[in-house]
């Protein structure tokens, strides 16, 4: 693939709108206080105080669920970061993939609770309709923005931010557009946090958002921009049930293989969960630093490979990182990514 | 850079699963609607939808147990594993992780997201099943039909609601025509579920008891459910191994309205229409069918209508709606159009929109192919994909030349 790099970015976590997301532990905050519903933990490192009409305004931001707000606010931002002028002429040209697991778990199982408690099922809300779609957050971040280019959202769960640099990958190479903002999101709600309980997968249930601008690094990039990060290659596959262990460590070999590495430039491991170190090490031959973004933000489901590629730009990341995700079915994927120099 | 051609297809439809029962749906105009029985429908004024009847996974699929996963995972492997067969599709021999799939899809496993539901409406949120939650995230729509045939490249699902099936061809295609991927199994899959029947009465866009696509007095959509998916591969790829070749993926586009969360756009599509057509190498005057997105509401003909003219001028090519017969499978639609597409140019004949009774003034050009089936020697199709969010995406076929 083409060499792509990043010329800006944004992240939203507990540590702040705009504010990379560090590499230690994020603030926890009672969730018991910020919802009415019953919880399975008191405390998760969720965002307080975000008010997405603080960034976009009022008009047009009522009806956006929370991952919504998140997503759309941080593409703004992402935006403003690498000085991406959206104008007429521009606007056809650069555009948006999101990572998602189902879009708002809670969106959607609200707007299908109405359908048993209300007095009639039909006593929907129909402004609140298009949050049980999944393309939601992309869409709103269109129209918010005025992006009318190539316009997707990818379902990954926890691979979604991989698959998301692969769908951008292609539509820069084969020139449906000039950027893509590539990002993923996750939001905190109840369903989130009994779906974590339920599957016994440990610590809290976290949310957040990250969004990269991402363009060729060749000389289709935007005159001016300043490079922060470079994508030097990202692959994808399955392996079902034993099979995944192998098929990611094979992810890892062919992204050394296609960006030119040697395995023994690989600095530091950014894995979605404890479990994908030991392929990737296997596959490197040697055991670089270690970062499991889960341990630090709680399970941040799609949003957590966004927020492990904020985490190592955020701290300057030197040298080249390997960024490791994986799904419960046998989806797997590997990024290298290259620090300023 | 390699050609892309479609060599399977496998739909799972309420009017036909295979190829040769939903040709002969198509073919006969017949119509999938039927009162629903997924779920509870007494307590609504419309009660109607293109649900698959008697659908038994168990009798097509070879490696996954069904009960393991949900229905629209369901729909999407045996979608899949029709395609592969009818395809020929062998992996043996070929370089591992060449052939993988990519699926779209709107509501992504509905049924369960609202069986949890009724869990946490009934016993709280501690009363939802693991096994459930298991089954809910839309990435297993993918995987379903990856572990099912035993891919092992690319597994993705695209959740850009009703035009997904054109956007996980249209990915697809690249994957393969960049050099990619061998073999890519592509399309979508959906089900009809409760929040979708209810969400559409309420905005005003379920009809009661047909779907009249391009008719005057067309009054919304009907929600259908099942999986369209196609087996795509490399010219050089399906010749080498002898392949059955039913047409070849000329390209495609996609643009983004970026103007309102549900109301299409005329100018919006129109440039879509363009941009697929200046992908795929092909002039409006070369398309000789279009298979419409042509939901039956009032505000998507008209656009579409207005779009077609802008494009094609005062004399577009026919236009044809199978939602008038299967309704509208939301992820799967434009999966659905493809492989109508592909009927069309490989057994030559255009689909009808039935239904239809009424020529509506504000396009009393468009030729619908009302109600009968027609011949006719078709070698471009452009199939059309449009959805909340503004995400259009058009798909080209041609006759392989």
């Amino acid at each position: 693939m083409t060499g792509l790099v990043v010329t800006g970015w944004s992240s939203i976590t507990a540590a702040g709108v705009g504010e990379a997301p560090p590499l230690e532990p994020l603030p926890a905050a009672r969730v018991t206080d910020l919802f009415e519903e019953a919880l399975p933990e008191e405390s998760a490192p969720v965002l307080t105080g975000f008010d997405v009409r603080a960034h976009l305004g009022r008009k047009g931001t009522g009806s956006y669920d929370r991952a919504t707000a998140l997503a759309t606010t941080a593409c703004g931002e992402a935006l403003k970061a690498g000085s991406v002028e959206v104008n007429d002429a521009t606007r056809g040209r650069i555009g948006v993939v999101l990572g998602t697991t189902v879009g708002s778990f809670r969106s959607t199982s609200d707007y299908s609770r109405d359908t048993l408690v209300q007095e009639k099922p039909y006593l929907v809300n129909p402004l609140l309709f298009p949050n049980t779609v999944m393309n939601c957050a992309a869409g709103q971040a269109a129209i918010r923005h005025g992006l009318k280019g190539v316009n997707s959202t990818v379902a990954g769960g926890p691979l979604a931010f991989h698959q998301a640099l692969r769908y951008a990958a292609n539509a820069l190479e084969r020139g449906y557009a000039d950027v893509m903002l590539v990002g993923c999101v996750e939001e905190y709600s109840p369903h989130r946090a009994w779906q974590t309980a339920a599957a016994r997968r440990s610590g809290p249930t976290g949310e957040g958002t990250a969004v990269f601008v991402v363009e060729r690094a060749d000389a289709a990039r935007r005159p001016g921009s300043t490079v922060q990060a470079e994508v030097l290659a990202v692959a994808t596959a399955f392996g079902w049930g034993d099979a995944a262990a192998d098929a990611l460590a094979g992810c890892v070999l062919r992204v050394l293989r296609e960006a030119g590495v040697t395995a023994g430039e690989v600095t530091a491991v950014a894995t979605g969960d404890a479990q994908e170190y030991e392929p990737a090490a296997r596959a490197l031959g040697h055991r670089p630093e270690r970062v499991t973004v889960s341990e630090l933000y709680g399970q941040c489901d799609a949003a957590t490979g966004g927020l492990s590629l904020g985490a190592l730009l955020g701290r300057r990341l030197g040298g080249v990182a390997l960024l490791t995700a994986r799904t419960r079915d046998g989806g797997v994927g590997a990024a290298l990514v290259r620090g300023p120099s | 850079m390699p050609r892309v051609v479609v060599t399977g297809l496998g739909p799972v439809s309420s009017i036909g699963t295979g190829i040769e029962e939903f040709a002969r749906g198509l073919r006969a105009g017949r119509s999938g609607i039927s009162e629903i029985t997924g779920f509870d429908v007494s307590g609504f004024p419309h009660r109607r939808g293109g649900e698959v009847h008697d659908f038994a996974p168990e009798a097509t699929l070879r490696r996954l147990t069904p009960a393991e996963w949900g229905r629209s995972s369901q729909f999407a492997a045996v979608a899949a594993r029709l395609a592969a067969t009818d395809g020929g599709f062998d992996p043996a021999g070929d370089e591992p992780g060449r052939a993988g799939a990519v699926i779209g899809t709107t509501s992504g496993e509905s049924v369960v997201m609202e069986a949890l539901t009724e869990q946490i409406v009934t016993t709280g949120f501690d009363g939802m099943s693991p096994g459930l939650l298991e089954q809910l995230p839309a990435n297993r729509l993918a995987h379903a039909v990856s572990a099912e045939l035993g891919l092992t490249g690319e597994s993705l699902t695209l959740a850009t609601a009703c035009s997904a099936s054109n956007y996980a061809i249209g990915y697809a295609y690249d994957l393969v025509h960049s050099g990619q991927a061998d073999v890519m199994f592509a399309g979508g899959a959906d089900s009809v579920c409760r929040w979708a029947h209810a969400g559409f009465f309420r905005l005003g866009a379920l009809t009661k008891d047909a779907c009249t696509p391009f008719d005057r007095d067309r009054s919304g959509i009907l929600t259908g459910e099942g999986g369209a998916i196609l087996m795509l591969e490399s010219l050089e790829h399906a010749r080498r191994r002898g392949a059955r070749i039913y047409a070849e993926v000329l390209g495609y586009g996609l643009n983004c309205d970026a103007n309102h969360p549900v109301a299409p756009d005329a100018a919006s599509i129109a440039d879509c229409m363009r941009t697929a057509q200046r992908n795929a190498g092909v002039k409006p005057s070369e398309v000789d069918y279009v298979c419409a997105h042509g939901t039956g509401t009032p505000a998507n003909d008209t656009v579409e209508a207005r779009a077609i003219f802008e494009v094609f001028g005062p004399k577009p090519p026919p236009v044809s709606s199978i939602k008038s017969m299967i309704g509208h499978t939301m992820g799967a639609a434009s999966g659905f159009g493809a492989i109508a597409a592909i009927f069309a140019i490989d057994r030559g004949f255009l689909p009808p929109t039935i239904n239809w009774t009424t020529p509506d003034p504000a396009f009393a050009d468009l030729d619908p192919v009302p109600n009968t089936a027609r011949q006719a020697r078709v070698r471009v199709v452009q199939n059309n994909g449009f959805a909340f969010g503004g995400n259009n995406a058009i798909t080209l076929f041609g006759a392989l030349a």
